[in-house]
């Protein structure tokens, strides 16, 4: 009963915002971003490792000696494509850079959020390396979402597919305002307060508005992928995030605050 | 004194496990997508207030839990701090006061502790106007599944558990 009420009052002044518990995540941020950063290159380096050779023993039994000078070559190979994989990541990301205007810099992620319903991840830099709290991180692709907590190497990102997320959006052709928040499961986004959504259509883009304050104006979003029926007040709208979160493993994190960015087309 | 030490030696060990889980959950739901409907700290905080069978420890350590998975997660320190507690104390009762031993027991018992887990946390994030729940029935969806997922996990790590002690027995 006492744990609970110390919860309930730990909750109570979060929400109130009368103590701010910043230093406890960025004292186990700090403390075990290590860990998370040494386990995280070991399974690269395993899976490598794995993918590069172990998997390919089966199939070069049979001439095993004749091929051992091939297997060390793909070993390398495989290891050599997958820098090459990296390279061509980053060299997408150091590209856009000059686009987007303002300091960045570029970062990994090194694990998800261990709480389910959560949509956070956690990466590489912290306020070393220029990061500040609200820091707008994205792809060549897109909003990926923003910092939430920074420690001095470490930092936890919200994605915009969390429940706690709402960007301030644009669609693209009709130039109609809204919120686009996250819906905590799955890989959609829900649409709301949208000024009108009768013009809202099957491929719409939309960008961010810059009205939030918080990401900068003219970065890609999601698209529309399906307009139902209308329920209520609203139609029944489907995001998909311009980003595939299930496949990120670099990204860009602004560090200095711009008012727009224009990448691709001009919004 | 060689009681204090052991007893030490015991909490070290528990805070060094704990900290694990947490941290795996987080490598491996970044590496593997489907592991986000896994909760091994969920999972560990039922088993240890199956196994210790003592409301006290089982609630300490649903504590340290959910309060690691908060601080990591970004969430408001308390939300799964409080879910985490209540799970570890209601384990403890069930462990004491049924046969939790038989593993359909143990995967019902764990469906509905994650279930329970998912109920209270979004209902303290909308309580709390950190968290918006839009789509119910993709929540509902996802609890599911993850209830499916943690029992069928949580009875192959108490299989494996079992017998380790058995073997060590």
């Amino acid at each position: 009963m006492i744990l609970l009420a110390v919860h309930t009052l730990l909750l109570s002044v979060q929400t109130n915002r009368r103590f701010d518990t910043s230093f406890v995540r960025v004292w186990l941020l700090e403390s075990l971003g290590p860990i998370e950063r040494v386990v995280d290159l070991g399974i690269d380096g395993i899976g490598g490792v794995w993918h590069g050779y172990f998997a390919l023993i089966g199939e070069h039994r049979e001439n095993l000696k004749l091929h051992q000078e091939n297997d060390a070559m793909r070993l390398e190979l495989a290891t050599r494509q997958e820098d090459a994989l990296e390279l061509a990541r980053l060299r997408k990301l150091m590209d856009m850079r000059p686009s987007i205007g303002g300091n960045t810099v570029v970062t990994r992620i090194i694990s998800r959020s261990p709480a389910s319903g959560s949509q956070t991840v956690t990466i590489d830099k912290g306020s070393r390396s220029g990061i500040v709290k609200d820091s707008t991180i994205l792809t060549t692709e897109g909003v990926v979402g923003r910092t939430i907590t920074v420690g001095n190497d470490y930092s936890i990102v919200q994605l915009i597919l969390d429940s706690q997320s709402a960007v301030g959006f644009i669609v693209r052709s009709s130039r109609k305002l809204g919120i686009l928040k996250g819906t905590g499961a799955g890989s959609e986004l829900a649409l709301e307060y949208i000024d009108d959504d009768n013009e809202i259509k099957q491929g719409d883009e939309l960008l961010t508005s810059g009205q939030d304050q918080i990401y900068p104006k003219g970065l890609s979003l999601g698209f529309v992928v399906y307009v139902g029926p209308r329920q209520g007040n609203f139609k029944t709208v489907r995001i998909r995030p311009s980003v595939n979160f299930g496949k990120l493993e670099e990204v860009l994190c602004m560090t200095e605050r711009v008012p727009e960015v224009s990448i691709g087309q001009a919004p | 004194m060689t009681n204090r030490i052991g007893k030490f030696g015991l909490v070290v060990k528990f805070a060094i496990s704990l900290i694990a889980v947490v941290l795996i959950q987080g490598i491996l739901g970044y590496r593997l997508r489907v592991f986000e409907y896994f909760d091994l700290p969920l999972i560990i905080t039922i088993y240890y207030g199956f196994t210790l069978g003592r409301p006290i420890p089982a609630v300490i350590i649903g504590t340290s839990v959910g309060i690691i998975q908060d601080a990591l997660a970004g969430v408001p320190l308390g939300t799964n701090g409080f879910s985490k507690t209540l799970i570890g104390y209601l384990a403890a009762t069930t462990g004491s006061k049924f046969d939790v031993d038989l593993p359909v027991a143990r995967a019902i018992a764990i469906f509905l502790f994650t279930l329970g887990d998912g109920i209270i946390v979004n209902t303290l994030g909308l309580v709390t106007g950190t968290a918006t729940v839009v789509n119910y029935t993709s929540i509902t969806l996802h609890l599911l599944l993850s209830g499916l997922f943690n029992a069928l996990l949580g009875l192959l790590m108490f299989g494996i558990h079992d017998r380790v002690t058995h073997a060590s027995a």
